[in-house]
């Protein structure tokens, strides 16, 4: 049977549309192939040392002692916490106060000046954050608290500056997403402006900030290079906190390109541990955030 | 979606891949014969460095790309194929020379114990530096020196410093485990230079006015003290091939080793092959 | 009881002015303390001239050229997947579908996954089981990677802020949905799709871990795509950890936050022409 001019015309348009569709298909797919050679490269080398070290001594022996055959990651493991949650023990309550002066006090001008702030904070890469830590504030440690100024105290701050433009930004999204009848409602029932905020205005955005400050914690965990440089390096369980420390990421950082055999399996099953540590957070905050998908 | 679609997906999929494969062959090939790629040691580095700087000034139209890492770093690369040449400071392994690795020495070299500038002590037995890397001497004031609690600085595991020293010095003791670890030459260098009671080694390469050189069991690291071999804690260092050096990388070798730079080396501190193995 | 409550209004509210002032009084400390530092040492002998010796005293020419390229080269090997897959997403897909759930999966996770992560990945994977080395492409692959999430988020979320009726009205003059696609939503999202883009470079310029495992620590003037090479961010890193040449560090983190700086404001521009 033959085409009329008109039905091989749209037959031309509905290939030339399907190849289109498909072109876009394969792009999206390369999104997922990229996940999964990740994780599937990550998760092939980081079983490895599995076959020899059951993953209990690996997530909690003591000893990090690679080229004598411990791999036990609980310094590395505890290293990471301690000096995540001390981050975000400070960054968090200043992170929420300039939030709330963004998104409740401050005047339009005054507002604008500290959100270009929080940016340019954002996109100053890691090394230099470390770099101003070695700098600056080691030597600063080390006159306050004496020894060598390297470790968790720097860390702490170090991190802190670091991940606050994070909890900043999503916190302040989180309040200014919520319906200002809240707040006249409060003010009309005689409510102080600090009242307002702290009674009505807070709760309501109670999911999204719990959720910057999961993502706050999530970036501090991951974060390699500004901790590299000012926590001294040393794989051993802190005593007090003016100790040199190791987190997960630094140590793999710094082993990585010369270790071989199992220490290589090693740094790959605590790379995997990351990866999987990224995914709970990923999957954390969607269930905090129930409700809106999609609004992140 | 249906199954057209992703028959269509896979199959560019699985194009690419064939792809990936066939570029693997091309990056190993190409500019082999132009590029020389050498990884390793923080104490070979600056040495290497320079030579290689010299290289390409008389050898236009070559280019050799030099980094640092750890002795451990360029055994491991050129183990991979990685790199076409590995510095290392350390002697290699049973298994290393095994699996087909060559080291060919390009210099002697002394691993200098450094102190702060400001530090009153200038030597120390052998016994003492063991004791003080090991934990057992803590305070300054056991060896001569301030009552301050000794900071040791000790280098990464990918260090051959780190083993030379261990096996020249400690011997079957361990390292105190609580000790600084900083992860090159030049930071340990740097470190020492800023803490006055710090203590760590380094190579005599690349010792300034910033450190100072202490001696041990009275003799003090230098050329003459490597020669007669007085100075204890000396080292040879390598470069080091998968299977015996070809092409560009054995052109290299062999110009490191040319009179000339030998002759160059001893202003930086660094001993010439020859000078020792008359 | 009512000048309890004013003291705690007041002291609540001052303190959220002095944690905003605290922040601004960072940020301003660090640019002009880098600057300060590094302004005198930046000058064109810097940017043109070469390392000299192992400590790098010098200029910094070809660590520029090494960091530009692999920005510039991961962008190019970002945007057709990043812009592909949220047109893919926006466009073609029905939302609730099964493969859009998986892609948006994959893109959440990759963006909360650790550089240092990506970086054992890379070295794993491009340099030494494909064989490409430390090379600008195993870098330039790795942080297409990395920004992939970054760009895919922004360019979904441009696409979605055009207004429905433009695809309604270009539906009912006879477009195609390509024609509609290409003509109308894309060229109306574009600014910000641009911005996004830019944003993910900037992130690519600085990054460090994950480069240094994947293009090397070599300083070298890469020209092939196979040469290695060192960026800005890790030559800052070795030179700050080494104490060697301070003048060099701030010099070069001067030229790397002005950079970004310059990234980060273009972007913002452009966001505005929206």
């Amino acid at each position: 049977m033959l085409k009329s001019k008109e039905q091989a015309f749209h037959e031309a348009i509905r290939h030339k549309e399907a190849l289109i569709q498909g072109f876009f298909v394969l792009m999206a797919s390369f999104t997922i192939l990229g996940l999964l050679l990740l994780f599937v490269y990550i998760t092939r080398e980081g079983t490895v040392l599995f076959k020899q070290v059951s993953p209990l001594e690996f997530l909690f022996g003591k000893d990090w002692k690679p080229t004598s055959g411990n791999f036990g990651t609980l310094p590395l493991i505890v290293g990471s916490v301690v000096v995540t949650a001390g981050a975000v023990l400070i960054s968090a309550p200043l992170s929420l106060l300039v939030a709330i002066f963004l998104a409740e006090i401050a005047p339009k001008k005054a507002a604008a000046y500290i959100k270009t702030a929080i940016e340019l904070l954002a996109g100053i890469p890691s090394v230099v954050y470390g770099f101003m830590g070695i700098i600056v504030l080691v030597p600063i440690i080390r006159s306050f608290f004496g020894g060598s100024g390297f470790g968790i105290v720097s860390g702490w701050i170090v991190l802190a500056i670091m991940i606050m433009p994070t909890i900043t930004s999503l916190s302040e999204g989180a309040l200014a997403a919520v319906p200002d009848r809240y707040r006249y409602g409060a003010l009309a029932l005689g409510a102080t402006k600090w009242e307002m905020i702290y009674k009505v205005v807070l709760p309501a955005a109670k999911r999204g900030i719990v959720s910057a400050i999961i993502l706050g914690v999530g970036r501090a965990i991951g974060e390699t290079m500004a901790v590299l440089m000012v926590l001294g390096n040393v794989p051993r369980l802190p005593e007090s906190i003016n100790q040199p420390i190791a987190t997960m990421t630094s140590i793999i950082a710094l082993d990585i390109a010369y270790a071989s055999g199992m220490h290589k399996y090693a740094l790959f099953s605590l790379g995997f541990v990351l990866l999987l540590i990224s995914m709970a957070f990923i999957a954390i905050v969607r269930i905090v955030y129930k409700g809106s998908y999609g609004k992140n | 979606m249906n199954f057209k679609k992703a028959a269509a997906v896979v199959s560019i999929m699985l194009l690419i891949a064939v792809a990936a494969g066939c570029a693997r062959n091309a990056g190993s090939n190409a500019a082999k014969e132009t590029v020389l790629k050498i990884a390793g040691s923080t104490s070979v580095f600056p040495l290497v460095t320079e030579i290689a700087e010299e290289f390409m000034k008389e050898n236009a139209g070559y280019k050799v790309e030099v980094q640092a890492g750890g002795s451990n770093v360029g055994i491991e690369s050129v183990k991979n194929g990685i790199v076409d040449i590995g510095m290392s400071s350390r002697d290699l392994t049973r298994e290393e020379l095994d699996s087909g690795l060559k080291p060919i020495v390009i210099a002697y070299d002394c691993i200098a114990v450094v102190v702060n500038p400001s530090n009153p002590v200038e030597n120390l037995t052998l016994e003492q530096l063991r004791d003080i890397f090991a934990g057992k001497i803590k305070n300054w004031k056991e060896v001569g020196g301030l009552d301050k609690e000794i900071i040791v600085v000790n280098r990464d595991e990918a260090s051959g410093t780190r083993e030379a020293f261990h096996k020249l010095v400690m011997g079957d003791v361990d390292f105190r485990n609580d000790a600084i670890i900083q992860p090159g030459t030049g930071q340990v260098k740097s470190f020492v230079a800023s803490t006055p009671e710090a203590i760590s080694y380094i190579t005599l390469g690349v010792v300034d006015s910033s450190v100072k050189a202490i001696k041990i069991d009275g003799v003090e690291p230098s050329l003459e003290t490597v020669k007669d071999a007085s100075y204890k804690i000396q080292r040879k260092l390598y470069l080091v091939t998968k299977g015996e050096p070809k092409g560009l990388a054995a052109t290299f070798i062999d110009y490191c080793l040319s009179d000339k730079i030998q002759e160059g080396i001893v202003k930086k501190h660094y001993i010439p092959v020859k000078y020792v193995e008359k | 009881m009512y000048r309890w409550r004013k003291f705690i209004n007041n002291f609540f509210i001052g303190l959220t002015w002095i944690a905003s002032l605290v922040v601004a009084a960072v940020l301003t400390y660090i640019i002009l303390y880098i600057a300060a530092k590094g302004v005198s040492y930046v000058n064109w002998g810097f940017i043109t001239g070469w390392p000299k010796g192992f400590e790098a005293r010098g200029g910094i020419f070809p660590i520029i050229v090494t960091t530009f390229y692999l920005t510039i080269f991961s962008a190019l090997l970002v945007t057709p997947v990043a812009v592909g897959g949220a047109v893919y997403l926006t466009e073609y897909s029905h939302p609730a579908s099964r493969f859009s759930r998986i892609i948006r999966f994959a893109a959440d996770t990759l963006s909360t996954v650790p550089s240092i992560v990506y970086g054992i990945f890379g070295f794993a994977f491009f340099v030494v089981y494909l064989g490409f080395g430390w090379s600008m492409l195993s870098g330039s692959l790795t942080l297409a990677l990395m920004i992939l999430p970054l760009v895919l988020r922004s360019t979904e979320e441009a696409i979605l802020d055009v207004p429905r009726g433009y695809r309604e009205a270009s539906y009912a003059l006879g477009a195609t949905k390509w024609q509609t696609v290409s003509r109308v939503v894309l060229k109306a999202a574009a600014p910000r799709i641009v911005t996004g883009i830019i944003l993910g470079m900037g992130r690519a310029f600085g990054e460090t871990a994950a480069v240094m495992l994947t293009a090397g620590m070599a300083i070298n003037l890469p020209v092939s795509v196979f040469d290695g090479g060192r960026n800005m961010s890790s030559h800052l890193y070795l030179l700050a950890t080494e104490g060697i040449s301070l003048e060099a560090a701030f010099g070069t983190a001067f030229l790397l936050l002005m950079i970004i700086l310059i990234f980060n404001l273009s972007a913002k521009r452009i966001a505005k022409r929206m």
